[in-house]
């Protein structure tokens, strides 16, 4: 992964800012999704998103229709997220994500 | 925002194409959820990663409406207290069912099936003994497999039978305390969401169980009937394989059974309107308490079974000792809020047994009694129902019993019971004057203190002692409305006299109950624990004010009824301590005056041992004499019962008190003396004479005790002096020691 010079070390936390309030699904170890709005991170990398819905499928092996709650607020820690998607436009896609 | 959408599993296999971390191990169901037109999911990790790394220590990426305190309480996923997702073994009934956890028929061999049958139907008592102590049906009843899909169980007689009825018996007293609305401090017991608590409330499930108590009780003749080599005329199939064991099993699941039909039968007997299914209801209550008795019987059989297969997966909740199959508790947690349920502990099958017993003694107080219309006799059978401490669904099985529409015991109309209660005659109960508003308003507060006296000691004192201001605001506001109606006019017309008759006994009859009131919310104080004895002589100081009071009220009311033409005095002396009164003071006001005597003598007892110092407050730099007093009996100097009666009186009243004189004995002497003579006049009343019998005895011993003090000498340091309840749950008595 390339990070960016130091001194344009704001250009990452300036685009991931831009992020904020966006549908954002975050998949953690276990296997669960949860799909909210991106509220918060930290140094530390982990996620506060609002408004929450945990997706969760009914069979643990094999794969099953999903069934999904609302549980509002919740912290996801770093040590437990798997993956992190955003939604945005494929145009977006190009230019806010990529660090290239 | 587009909306999400939702899609079933077969875009859930296309997914995994398209990730670039390279992490392959959980296949995301991202094209399963629906990023909307037009967009797609992108992947934020990097960037995040790379903003991550170039915020300072402490920093957060977070929007302007952003709020540190309420991030605080975000659950936090993971964390098992907060994260009621977190995978226990199933994720679903579904995935459960398959794996095998709740089998049908439970096993092939129908010793074990019935066996694991039995250990099922104990572990379900056990979890409906928990539920009724005040837990959450998820967490105990319906955490059995079986229940969640009854339709499942269609194929095993038993299973089902039983099933069905434990689910419309959960269903019954689940209605009671709902309708009652006694969830008090915890509402765990009526939360019920997505759980299939049962059918329409017919009585098929009878039905079906009779069908199998039938059947059962045919297998268990014909057992009987081979083993003494009879010849069996019917061709019954027996219960299991082994001929040897088949009496046993019998018996053991016929009183299970047995325990089930009488149960349910009682539930819906109490429930019939205006109580009359009670007498009928003794009949089932007998019933399920010699069923229980056989069920107890047959644990031995069971366990001496249970010991031939495995030692291991001992379980305290069956009879048995086994392990039940088909239960787990974690499947429902996600039906509750979003947060895990507290971790609850199954009650033991013995001590299951043991709470219903307790229950159905308890239901069967309610149910010996005999609906008197008198308000004052249904006031104390609730307060002699709850001596016993009786639990949750008893309670409210007597408060539905007690008030229904609107009326006691379904039938008398709440002002016919008023006008009884204050001693007006019969025909006064059709009056208009029923409809003035306040009048309506002292309705309800009747009927809200005949809930309130249904509830646990704890609620109910804090219910009782916010109530005293809204009797002593409706008792001012019928006496305004009684001078503006009545108080100029000279020219009575015959129904304005009626009018004015009902108002002048109510209003006693009012204050009077408020005084009740008022003592309830006292005494109830010393059940709870809630005084130090540094306190109880204000609190039996405050008592002998509010009893005197009661006593004035209640002699008022009843002089009144009786027809002598005494007018309303508002004289404050000593009314009853004088000798020269020309007529019978009743024996309720009597009773009532040795209890004064009591309450006035152990005050000043306590009064002078603090003033001689023997019994010294500690000196604490947070509450003075005064503060405890204000705390202690806000309530009640909010609502001015007793009017002028304050902190400064109380000390006025005790600063004095010493053990050099007589008068202290006097009290205890004359509360002995009246509680003697009074006993005549209650011989009918087993309640009352054991009440007198006890205030008898704390008069006597804590004369005793004042004699020896006087004797000895207060300031005597040898002399130990301690208080105890064990003549009386709230009149304390003295025992003196010299070490």
């Amino acid at each position: 992964m390339e990070e960016e010079a130091v001194g344009e070390g704001s250009d990452a936390v300036g685009r991931a800012r831009k992020l904020l309030f966006r549908r954002m699904l975050v998949g953690i170890k276990d296997g669960r999704f949860f799909l909210g709005g991106f509220y918060c991170i930290d140094k530390q990398g982990n996620i506060i998103l609002q408004d929450a819905v945990e997706y969760r499928t009914t069979r643990r092996s094999s794969p099953s229709p999903l069934e999904q709650r609302c549980l509002g607020l919740i912290l996801i820690p770093a040590s437990c997220r798997a993956t992190c998607h955003v939604d945005c436009s494929i145009d977006e896609q190009l230019s806010l994500l990529s660090l290239t | 925002m587009s909306d999400t959408k939702f899609q079933a599993s077969e875009a859930f296999a296309m997914a995994s194409n398209d990730r670039t971390d390279g992490n392959a191990t959980v296949p995301p169901p991202r094209s399963a959820i629906h990023s909307g037109d037009n967009s797609v999911w992108a992947d934020a990790s990097p960037l995040l990663h790379a903003a991550c790394q170039d915020l300072k220590e402490g920093e957060l990426i977070h929007g302007d409406n952003f709020n540190l305190y309420a991030a605080m309480s975000a659950l936090e996923i993971m964390d098992p207290k907060m994260d009621s997702g977190i995978a226990c073994k199933y994720y679903s009934l579904e995935e459960a069912i398959e794996d095998g956890a709740a089998p049908i028929p439970i096993s092939v061999d129908k010793t074990t099936d019935v066996r694991c049958t039995i250990d099922i139907m104990d572990h379900l008592l056990a979890c409906e003994a928990t539920w009724h102590k005040g837990h959450s049906l998820a967490q105990t009843v319906y955490s059995c497999l079986y229940l969640l899909q009854t339709e499942r169980t269609s194929s095993h007689a038993l299973l089902h039978s039983y099933c069905k009825v434990i689910q419309e018996t959960c269903k019954e007293v689940l209605s009671v305390v709902s309708d009652a609305r006694t969830h008090e401090e915890e509402d765990l017991f009526t939360m019920s969401y997505g759980l299939p608590l049962g059918g329409n409330g017919d009585e098929k499930c009878l039905s079906m169980l009779n069908a199998v108590e039938e059947t059962v009780s045919r297998q268990l003749r014909a057992c009987k009937a081979s083993s003494s080599k009879k010849r069996v005329s019917e061709d019954i199939e027996p219960l299991q394989n082994n001929p040897d064991l088949e009496e046993g099993y019998c018996k053991a699941l016929l009183c299970r059974l047995r325990f089930r039909k009488h149960f349910y039968h009682l539930l819906i007997s109490m429930r019939r309107p205006q109580g009359r299914g009670l007498e009928l209801g003794r009949k089932h209550i007998a019933s399920c308490i010699a069923e229980i008795d056989s069920i107890r019987k047959s644990s031995m059989f069971l366990r001496a079974r249970a010991q031939e297969i495995s030692g291991q997966n001992r379980s305290n909740t069956t009879a048995s000792g086994n392990q039940p199959i088909g239960f787990d508790a974690s499947i429902n947690c996600r039906l509750a809020a979003p947060t895990p349920p507290r971790a609850i502990e199954i009650l033991s099958w013995e001590k299951a047994l043991d709470y219903f017993v307790k229950l159905l003694q308890d239901l069967d107080h309610i149910c010996s009694y005999t609906l008197d219309p008198s308000l004052e006799a249904a006031l104390l059978f609730v307060v002699n129902f709850q001596k016993s401490q009786p639990d949750l669904v008893s309670r409210a099985h007597l408060q539905i019993l007690l008030v229904q529409g609107g009326k006691l015991y379904g039938r008398e109309p709440i002002f016919s019971v008023v006008i009884r209660a204050a001693g007006l005659p019969e025909f006064t109960k059709s009056h208009v004057i029923q409809e003035n508003e306040f009048m309506v308003q002292l309705g309800q507060l009747v009927i809200n203190l005949l809930k309130i006296l249904c509830t646990n000691a704890a609620w109910q004192r804090r219910k009782l002692g916010k109530m005293l201001q809204d009797w002593r605001v409706t008792y001012v506001q019928l006496e305004l409305a009684f001078e503006k109606e009545f108080g100029e006019t000279s020219n009575i017309s015959d129904n304005k006299h009626i009018s004015i008759t009902i108002f002048q006994q109510i209003l006693p009859w009012v204050e009077e109950q408020t005084y009740w009131i008022a003592y309830r919310f006292l005494i109830l104080g010393f059940e709870l624990e809630l005084y130090s004895v540094h306190d109880y002589c204000m609190v039996y100081w405050y008592i002998y004010a509010v009893l005197t009071k009661l006593a004035e009220k209640k002699h008022i009311r009843m002089a009144m009824s009786s027809g002598t033409a005494k007018k309303k005095t508002k004289k404050k002396r000593d009314y009853l301590k004088d000798a020269r009164t020309d007529y019978q003071i009743p024996a309720a006001v009597l009773f009532l005056q040795s209890q004064i005597y009591l309450a006035e003598g152990l005050s000043m007892m306590l009064a002078a041992l603090r003033n001689e110092h023997k019994l010294v407050p500690p000196q604490s730099p947070f509450n003075t004499e005064r503060e405890v007093f204000m705390q202690q009996f806000e309530l009640l100097q909010k609502a001015c019962l007793p009017d002028h009666v304050s902190y400064v009186t109380f000390k006025e009243s005790t600063i004095h008190a010493d053990f050099s004189t007589q008068v202290l004995s006097d009290h205890f002497k004359e509360a002995h003396r009246i509680a003697k003579d009074v006993k005549s006049s209650f011989a009918h009343d087993a309640d009352m004479m054991a009440e007198i019998r006890r205030i008898e005895q704390v008069a006597e011993h804590n004369n005793i005790a004042l004699n020896v003090i006087s004797r000895v000498g207060a300031l005597e340091p040898s002399l130990k002096i301690s208080f105890t309840f064990t003549h009386h749950p709230f009149f304390a008595t003295a025992i003196v020691k010299r070490s």
